[in-house]
């Protein structure tokens, strides 16, 4: 399945910007299930400094300053992505108990696997310990509970979680901002895609599990009888866990779904705050007023 | 064998003034520097104690107190934080230094150096290749758990000699007289700065004892700390621009960052004062952007770049990493390099010096077990009572849990907090420090000492402080020995085998020809600071000599009870409002009487917590002052200490004294003026300082001439009043001798309002402030005024065209000059706008900046 996505964001400033310095994480990355066949930027005003290069995860970053004084900054990304998809059957073949995931990532020098696996696991590893948005605790692990039954496989284990969020939880986008604590949404059973992707992350970490946060877009269909609507899609946003074997299965909590051709991957990490989309410092600028549209269109 | 006093006492009642060696008692079981594990002083102790004993114990806390006079007075501080009583703390030092032996010191050095060498190549190997993950011999959990690990860092180490540029050690002595490493620092060190104050103030209080013992000099390593930072520069450029990055004066060693800056002749400069443009890091000066090529970095790395690293930290640069990514700045230390403080690696050093170096290391760290391993972590949690437990992360986890002071149920949570992130905790040793002479109350007695040694790298070659910062517990047999908790410094006297010739420090240009003078860039903080200086200053002056004038009036209606003194003070007590914006002060009615004025007086002179007030004014003086510690001479920051001492004397809550004080203060004033004019150069610096004296002069003087002579009086009443003003103003002689009759309104405006050769009237401050403002240094070229130029010219002109007679002509019968009080007030508005428009033409470090960030769209409906 072919893409074009067209993502904008424009900040419009109450007072001039002398200079402001960004860091966006708005090109697709290259892996086995999408191929990225083209991708540039459109900034205005444009940015005399701008420099590309790829992240510790493997994500491409840009980094660009806009130097002239400027009130309004706005920032398109246009992209076309193949996605290839793994059939989902396959995927559900791999049997591995949880727990003998846990411990190989736990120790990987206890097992045979392991020397094979080394470099995987290695990388598979540091997802499985706190970052800056995601501590595993206590809560998390109970609430878990349900899901962890002895001798599970892991994609079992992973699938009951993803429906329990998914039953359990409101979408309510004005209940959490960024900086919502993943207490507070595990309280008031409350949130958005990003905090769903957190709250199912913390759980696997709570379990010696590996699992990471993806950030992307997801195909919306319009509804029946309707025309599609241009830039009516959103960015979006999931998890991975790493299964031996098979490798990184995603999960989309929000939709209670395994991504299979719709789910467009921009760019993983341990959690947002190492995938943010865009991100920016500007000198100056008074009140700022954010607009976001994101087009994702079949090709 | 301790040493028992019973050994001794005896025999040495004779020296009773002596520093008491001979009850020295040290504890059992304790290494002691002095003594070893015998009780006979160590042969190269012998000389230095015997000469201090000889000395006696009055003369050495005389000088002692000498000691902590000129620390105190050089500005030496530490800010100890959470004290918003006072912001700095000062520094104490023990007269007595930590002695080591030149065979011993051999050991250390070597030590040491493999020691930065290691760290140095784990550095690279953690931002680069990480062959050490890899290869299993460093565990992933252990670094990626940890702060210090900057994922944004990930290969932006440049091609450097050596990564790791500064590197401190804090060395402590085991009971059978081992010397171990507690931690490294290799964050941003600290201790340099105060070991040669110290050691500058010790030259000073012992020189005949420092002189015969010969010990080994500094200079030579700050020599090799310049070339090494100079030697980051790109392309190896001939005199860089080096600048210290400091969190500000609330950080709690600001003073050894101004130090340093002033010492090795860099530029000081807070987050703001750097940008980021096309990838190179520029230094906000007044005279425009200049390059920067090194940064000594001073804040902590994850603060550093609020675009890539902390978003909420205020004290970066935006881009400061895609500079370095670029290789266009160097920093020393690299962003990242705080995963070296990782206590864990403790654990692992020992074979990644095999691994890297093929030895063993030679000095060894205390015993340290990471709980991420199975068998370590059985151990921890079965010996929690004797050991010492550290969270991996410095600041998350502020203390150190002594296992054995934890009751039952605090154990079980530690247990239970390690067994759930096992990765995050180690446990240590616990340690009993060697213990040192130290000089309390009058003798000598044992004190816990921690050593803090530094290194630096000078291209490929590491450096060793021959010396350090030795810090000891307040308490006896304490183990904190930290400056937060109280702790006392001492200097540390690597002993010489031979006298060593002095080191010229600042490095000598390849070329042997002569070198332009460098001007350092005024940044455009230090301009604001330097501005709020003489305003301040200006403030304190004004308000200082109204007081004064004031009490004496006060005086003379206690005394004579004339109805006239009591109307003169009657309309000068609203001028003192008026003049110190201290509303509601004496404005309005006046029913409480003679004990109320009193009361209000004092708190004019001593009420720091009221703005307007003498004492808040000093306040806010000093701490300008403070801020940019690194700009003043010795002899000027030394005035600065005095008036705010003097300030600061606890005083009687009287009001009889309160004249000499305000003639102290009037002479304190005067003193830093005076220093000032004659030691600073006549550039931008010296612009700013003047060009804030002399605004906020005239904004003074014009406050107090509207609140006094705008009104009509009776010619009795405006004769004493005029007087008051004249005194207040430091004119009363001056207009004695120019006009030798009684004092009149005309002669008296003449004299304060328009005579351009008196240094108090106000068209003195205006010609002045307008040709400080020509001087300023300005972007582009000058065919035509700038704002603040046409500003200062429309006021001077507006005086200079008014005379006395269109000022005083008075038709209306309003009772009030109304053609003064007009100008007057043009006047002052003007002023007012000068300031502002200098700061934002000049002060351009004050821009705000904010984080934009695209929330996950709230209208999302997935």
């Amino acid at each position: 399945m072919k893409y074009r996505i067209t993502h904008t964001t424009v900040y419009n400033y109450s007072q001039a910007v002398g200079l402001c310095q960004n860091e966006a994480r708005l090109q697709p990355r290259e892996f086995w299930r999408q191929h990225c066949s083209s991708s540039h930027f459109d900034i205005k005003p444009k940015p005399t400094d701008f420099f590309e290069r790829v992240d510790f995860f493997g994500n491409k970053v840009s980094y660009f300053a806009v130097q002239q004084s400027h009130t309004k900054l706005e920032v398109t990304a246009i992209s076309e992505v193949s996605v290839y998809p793994k059939p989902l059957a396959k995927i559900s073949q791999n049997l591995l108990a949880w727990e003998a995931v846990r411990d190989l990532l736990q120790d990987p020098n206890g097992t045979d696997e392991a020397q094979e696996l080394s470099q995987e696991l290695l990388d598979a590893k540091q997802y499985v310990l706190d970052s800056p948005m995601i501590s595993s605790n206590q809560a998390l692990f109970d609430y878990a509970h349900a899901s962890f039954s002895p001798d599970k496989p892991l994609i079992e284990v992973v699938r009951n979680l993803m429906e329990r969020i998914y039953h359990d939880f409101t979408y309510d986008p004005s209940f959490t901002t960024i900086a919502t604590p993943l207490s507070d949404v595990l309280l008031h059973k409350r949130g958005v895609c990003q905090d769903f992707a957190h709250l199912a992350i913390g759980c696997l970490r709570s379990y010696g599990l590996a699992a990471r946060y993806i950030s992307g877009y997801v195909e919306t269909a319009p509804a029946p009888g309707m025309p599609r609507l241009v830039g009516a899609d959103a960015s979006h946003a999931w998890f991975s866990v790493y299964i031996p074997g098979t490798g990184w299965v995603d999960f989309d909590p929000t939709n209670n779904k395994m991504p299979f051709d719709q789910h467009i991957t921009l760019a993983w990490g341990r959690d947002y705050a190492d995938v943010t989309p865009l991100k920016g410092i500007a000198f100056g600028g008074g009140q700022h007023i954010l607009s976001v549209s994101v087009d994702v269109m079949r090709l | 064998m301790p040493m028992k006093s019973q050994q001794f006492s005896s025999s040495t009642a004779s020296s009773d003034s002596g520093i008491g060696v001979q009850h020295y008692e040290t504890r059992l079981g304790i290494y002691d520097e002095m003594l070893a594990t015998e009780h006979k002083v160590l042969p190269y102790w012998e000389q230095f104690i015997s000469a201090l004993d000889t000395m006696g114990s009055e003369e050495i806390d005389r000088r002692r107190r000498e000691a902590q006079r000129l620390l105190r007075e050089n500005g030496v501080t530490y800010n100890v934080y959470g004290d918003d009583q006072k912001l700095s703390r000062p520094w104490q030092l023990d007269p007595i230094p930590l002695l080591i032996s030149n065979d011993e010191w051999v050991v250390i050095e070597a030590g040491l150096k493999q020691r930065a060498k290691l760290l140095d190549l784990i550095l690279k190997d953690i931002y680069g290749k990480q062959t050490l993950l890899k290869k299993g011999l460093l565990p992933s959990e252990l670094i990626f758990s940890h702060q210090g690990f900057l994922h944004a860092c990930m290969g932006t180490l440049q091609n450097q000699p050596r990564q790791l540029s500064v590197y401190s050690a804090n060395l402590v002595r085991g009971a059978k007289g081992r010397l171990w490493v507690l931690d490294d620092r290799t964050q941003a060190p600290s201790g340099s700065g105060y070991a040669l104050e110290n050691r500058t103030v010790m030259t000073r209080i012992l020189p005949d004892i420092f002189q015969e013992t010969r010990v080994h000099r500094l200079a030579g390593f700050f020599k090799h700390f310049n070339k090494g930072l100079s030697g980051l520069a790109k392309h190896n450029k001939e005199n860089p621009r080096i600048v210290v990055l400091t969190p500000g004066p609330f950080n709690e060693t600001y003073f050894e960052h101004a130090y340093l800056a002033s010492y090795l002749g860099y530029t000081l400069v807070q987050g703001d004062d750097l940008a980021v443009r096309d990838g190179y890091v520029w230094l906000k000066s007044l005279e425009g952007l200049q390059p920067v090529d090194v940064i000594l970095r001073r804040v902590d790395d994850s603060f550093c770049d609020p675009l890539s690293l902390r978003s909420d930290s205020r004290l970066g640069v935006a881009g400061l990493l895609e500079a370095v990514r670029r290789g266009n700045v160097a920093i020393a230390n690299p962003l990242g390099s705080s995963v070296l403080e990782n206590p864990g690696l403790l654990a692992f050093l020992p074979s990644l010096a095999r691994y890297f170096l093929n030895q063993d290391l030679i000095l060894p760290s205390v015993a340290t077990w990471w709980c991420g391993q199975k068998r370590e972590r059985e151990f921890v949690l079965n010996n929690l009572e004797k050991l010492i437990v550290k969270h991996i992360n410095r600041r998350q986890v502020s203390e150190i849990i002594f296992g054995s002071t934890l009751d039952n149920a605090q154990k079980e949570a530690l247990r239970a907090a390690i067994i759930a992130k096992p990765h995050l905790y180690i446990g240590q040793e616990r340690f009993n420090f060697s213990t040192v002479p130290a000089f309390i109350d009058h003798h000598i007695e044992p004190r816990n000492a921690v050593l803090r040694n530094f290194v630096v790298a000078n291209g490929k070659d590491y450096q060793v402080m021959p010396g350090g910062l030795t810090r000891v517990a307040r308490e006896k047999d304490g183990l904190v020995v930290s400056n937060q908790a109280g702790g006392i410094s001492k200097d540390t006297w690597v002993l010489a085998s031979e006298v060593e010739q002095p080191v010229v420090v600042t490095s000598q240009s390849q070329r042997q020809q002569s070198i332009d003078p460098i001007s350092e860039p005024l940044t455009s903080r230090a301009a604001d600071h330097l501005f709020w200086v003489g305003r301040y200053l200006e403030r304190v002056d004004g308000g200082a000599r109204l007081l004064r004038t004031i009490l004496l009036k006060y005086r003379d209606t206690l005394e004579f009870k004339d109805k006239l003194d009591s109307q003169c003070l009657a309309l000068l007590l609203p001028a003192i409002t008026h003049v110190t914006a201290t509303y509601p002060g004496f404005i309005g009615n006046q029913e409480d009487g003679v004990k109320n004025l009193e009361h209000e007086l004092l708190a004019l002179a001593k009420d720091g917590k009221r703005s307007g007030t003498l004492a808040a004014n000093i306040k806010m003086f000093v701490q300008s002052a403070f801020s940019i510690r690194d700009l003043w001479s010795q002899d000027t920051w030394r005035s600065v200490d005095r008036i705010q001492h003097r300030w600061q004397q606890p005083m009687a809550n009287k009001i009889e004294p309160l004249q000499s004080d305000l003639d102290d203060l009037i002479t304190g004033v005067v003193a830093f003026t005076g220093l000032t004019n004659e030691s600073m150069t006549r550039e931008a610096g010296w612009l700013m300082l003047d060009s804030g004296r002399r605004l906020e002069r005239a904004l003074v003087l014009i406050a107090l001439l509207r609140s006094t002579l705008v009104s009509r009086h009776e010619t009795a009443v405006l004769n004493q009043l005029l007087e008051a003003v004249l005194v207040s103003t430091d004119s009363f002689t001056i207009y004695q001798r120019r006009y030798r009759s009684v004092i009149q309104l005309p002669m008296l405006l003449q004299l304060l309002l328009f005579d351009a050769t008196h240094p108090r009237s106000v068209a003195y401050q205006l010609r002045l402030l307008s040709e400080h403002i020509a001087d300023l240094p300005r972007e582009g070229r000058k065919t035509r005024l700038s704002e603040e130029e046409g500003i200062i010219l429309k006021a001077y002109t507006d005086l200079r065209l008014s005379t006395c007679a269109s000022l005083l002509n008075d038709e209306s019968d309003s009772g009030v000059y109304e053609q003064l009080d007009t100008l007057l007030a043009n006047t002052t508005d003007l002023l007012w706008k000068i300031a502002d428009v200098i700061a934002q033409a000049y002060f351009n470090h004050a821009q705000a900046t904010q984080l934009m960030t695209a929330p996950h769209n709230a209208e999302d409906e997935l």
